[in-house]
């Protein structure tokens, strides 16, 4: 019997010295020849492209594997992606799509949890990441993609407009108050794009206009008016989505209504064709030179930095800053305004994030590729502008403080380089920032609201109209997966108790 | 003997009838049941059995369906009609002896050959309004509309334009296929009592172009009943949904929403809407012939 015991006590410690040498042997970092013959397949949209092109050759050549790339649209990628899951097919191993569908993809099962691997493989320097971005990587706690993409937006002003004395003075005469640099408020970006709208005020020719946004249908505008939506009906740590409670939507109280109404505004006041203006127009027109004010991710700050590549006029002359506030605020728990300064970051998209499908038959191989994709050091290539304008923004730690690199390798001017860096951080930092609407159906749930904003900005319909059509939709929508069930899930997305 | 033969027989049809059950039938069946459930592809729960409650809401709750509807049946109607009068004049003087005629007949059919999605593309790029040829020209003339993509009033007809450039060729070359095939006895008989070019055409021609055209158009309205390319490729169904045909609303429940359920019950709402224009269609041409 002790003899029995004693084997098997010995084979037990065998057994456990095994494993720990064998997950010593197992790393993040991709090995030489360790993939030859096999290959993996990425699924990412333009211009995501950029950093798996890059990074494809040296990988190929030091693992022996081969990356195959397809490229699609973004208004194609959920099509794509879901029709690959719903059918079985596996035909993408490494799926490169927005946080923001986290309800849908997470929540949905189709992707594989990277506990496993990470346990495994390890991370590189998971504690570089942002929390916020962390954040955005976790389905109920378990993190289910790789970090690759910070994502807000910021207010870009043109400095040589703006911090003009003579403009200034005048605006004053016209409005009776000095504006902030940038505008705090967006009752001050309203009268300032009003200011700055229609004449040639940097006397090369060609009129000017106040603002510059992206407003085109299914190009991602949506993120335009939740922008606005954040300062007029959510309040820091409180989201304007839904009622906690209830599960019954607050896109018709009046801040949303509010929120409408000022981008019909700002709509009035941008270029004529703003309704054709999706992320690339609004960025190749804003750093060719053709308005005072934009809203964007950070891509205009990379694409800024080079006239050659991306014709931009602007370099140098950009000033950044995070989201304007408002000076009220509709508080849904008391059905009232709350009259005084709000302003609260927005977390827009909340960032491109890679995830192995389920249906996967390389994941430890998609793993390795997305881990030498995201090292710390091959990242900051991605963000800082060095391969050009890829669609990633800042999301390590170390990304905000290299400002040397980024002046090097991404030929930022220091300045510049500070000023954004310094903006995406304060936003990125922010504990109270808000997130994406992050449960089932977030895909279905902003299309609706897409799809009625652009009736706002046609004027086809009034603000009033075009909320209470949100409302309605996203009343049905919610009956369709299920009220409890999104109740529960909304409440754990903002981090409430279940009721 | 007989046996044999009708063994044989039967063996021969098999693997007709089999693909035809495998492609055909069994699909059709399949939407049609999912057609009555609520499928939610997306969140990984499989589809439970509404009844016609998809059918239901469509007809009573859905405003988005008959925007999209709305906009098709016009599109239909003013695209196929421009086609017809076109492509008949087009055929009707390229059937005339004149110089350079074959060159004609072949520049006329090069917009049809392109794929939609790329006629969709070019367009798109053309009417662009920073960057586009049409607003430059405008422009040029002291003509400022900005947007006629992205403004709701003139985007539909933008839409019809496009189509009515890439298939009038259709008409016109059925039409102009048809017209080489008149005995021209008929014409110098025409010509011997003295008919105009106008009584020519108006009393023997055109009756004879009849049956073509009853063909042409049920073609060309069933074909663009289906509108999708052209909405995908330049409007995306924008600004708002002005410009959102029932093919394009179907596919985006379909493929963006991944409801399922419901996108069988628009697809088969779709089906009998064609099928009873056709029939309209065919029945008023007939009584006209």
């Amino acid at each position: 019997m002790k003899k029995a015991l004693f084997v098997t006590l010995v084979l037990l410690l065998l057994f456990t010295l095994s494993s720990f040498v064998f997950a010593a042997g197992k790393t993040w970092e991709s090995q030489k020849g360790e993939y030859a013959g096999k290959s993996i397949t990425v699924l990412v949209t333009d211009p995501h492209t950029m950093v798996v092109q890059a990074w494809k050759p040296s990988w190929e050549e030091l693992t022996g594997g081969k990356v195959d790339i397809v490229v699609v649209p973004y208004a194609s990628l959920y099509d794509k992606m879901m029709t690959d899951f719903i059918t079985d097919t596996g035909a993408y191993d490494l799926i490169c799509w927005p946080s923001s569908w986290s309800g849908d993809i997470m929540g949905g099962g189709w992707v594989l949890s990277l506990k496993p691997f990470m346990d495994d493989y390890g991370y590189p320097n998971w504690d570089d990441v942002v929390p916020a971005q962390k954040n955005n990587l976790m389905w109920a706690g378990v993190v289910y993609a790789l970090p690759y993409d910070g994502d807000c937006h910021l207010i870009y002003y043109r400095k040589d407009a703006l911090e003009n004395k003579e403009y200034q003075a005048k605006f004053k005469a016209k409005y009776g108050y000095d504006y902030n640099l940038p505008p705090k408020t967006w009752e001050e970006v309203i009268d300032v794009a009003e200011f700055f709208n229609n004449w040639d005020w940097n006397n090369d020719g060609k009129n000017e206009y106040g603002i510059d946004f992206i407003a085109q249908r299914k190009t991602q505008a949506q993120w335009t008016l939740l922008d606005i939506v954040m300062q007029y009906a959510a309040q820091p740590g409180v989201a304007p989505y839904f009622n906690p409670d209830t599960m019954e939507p607050l896109v018709n109280n009046p801040g949303w209504v509010e929120a409408v109404t000022v981008i019909t505004k700002l709509a009035k006041l941008a270029p004529p064709g703003i309704l054709g203006y999706g992320y690339s127009e609004n960025r190749q027109a804003f750093v060719s030179g053709n308005a005072a004010m934009s809203i964007d991710w950070g891509d205009i700050g990379v694409m800024e930095q080079s006239e050659k590549e991306y014709g931009s006029k602007v370099k140098g002359k950009l000033g950044y800053g995070p989201l304007p506030g408002a000076k009220k605020t509709f508080n849904f728990k008391d059905n009232k305004w709350i009259e005084g300064y709000n302003q609260v970051n927005f977390l827009d998209f909340g960032g491109w994030i890679y995830s192995i499908s389920k249906f996967s038959k390389n994941p430890e191989m998609a793993y390795k590729f997305g881990t030498f994709m995201t090292t710390p050091e091959h990242s900051l290539l991605d963000v800082d502008g060095a391969h050009g304008y890829t669609g990633a923004n800042p999301w390590r730690f170390s990304q905000y403080k290299e400002i040397a690199k980024w002046v090097t390798d991404g030929g930022w001017g220091e300045e510049s380089a500070k000023g954004y860096l310094g903006a995406i951080e304060k936003i990125m930092s922010d504990a109270k920032a808000m997130s994406d609407l992050r449960i089932p159906g977030g895909a279905e749930y902003y299309d609706y609201m897409d799809l009625h904003l652009a009736d706002a900005l046609a004027g086809k319909a009034t603000p009033q109209d075009v909320c209470d059509a949100v409302y309605k939709e996203w009343q049905k929508i919610t009956d369709s997966y299920g009220r409890d069930k999104q109740l529960k899930l909304y409440r754990e997305s903002l981090g409430l108790p279940a009721k | 003997m007989a046996m044999i033969k009708k063994g044989t027989g039967i063996a021969f049809l098999v693997p007709g009838l089999a693909f035809l059950l495998i492609m055909g039938i069994f699909p059709l069946i399949w939407s049609l049941t999912l057609a009555f459930s609520k499928w939610k592809a997306a969140t990984g729960v499989g589809k439970t059995f509404v009844g016609l409650d998809n059918f239901i809401n469509i007809i009573t709750d859905d405003p988005r369906f008959w925007n999209s509807l709305r906009f098709t049946v016009l599109y239909v109607m003013v695209v196929v009609l421009l086609e017809l009068v076109l492509g008949l004049m087009l055929a009707y003087i390229l059937t005339e002896k004149m110089r350079f005629r074959n060159f004609f007949r072949i520049l006329f059919l090069l917009p049809m050959a392109a794929p939609a999605i790329g006629v969709a593309f070019i367009w798109r790029m053309l009417l662009n309004p920073e960057a586009g040829i049409v607003s430059k020209i405008m422009a040029a003339f002291s003509i400022n509309i900005p947007g006629l993509l992205t403004n709701a009033s003139t985007a539909p007809y933008m839409l019809m334009i496009i189509d009515v450039w890439e298939w009038t060729p259709f008409m016109f070359m059925g039409l102009l296929a048809a017209m080489q095939a008149f005995p021209p006895e008929l014409y110098d008989a025409a010509a011997v009592d003295g008919a105009s070019g106008w009584k020519t055409f108006w009393y023997i021609t055109l009756p004879l172009l009849q049956p073509i055209i009853i063909t042409l158009s049920l073609l060309r309205v069933i074909d663009s009943f289906k509108l999708f390319e052209i909405v995908f490729g330049v409007t995306s169904g924008g600004p708002g949904s002005s410009t959102e045909s029932l093919s394009f609303y179907t596919y985006t429940v379909g493929f963006s929403y991944f409801n399922l359920g419901y996108a069988c019950a628009l697809s088969w709402v779709f089906l009998v809407i064609i099928l009873a224009i056709s029939n309209v269609v065919l029945n008023r041409f007939r009584k006209e012939a």
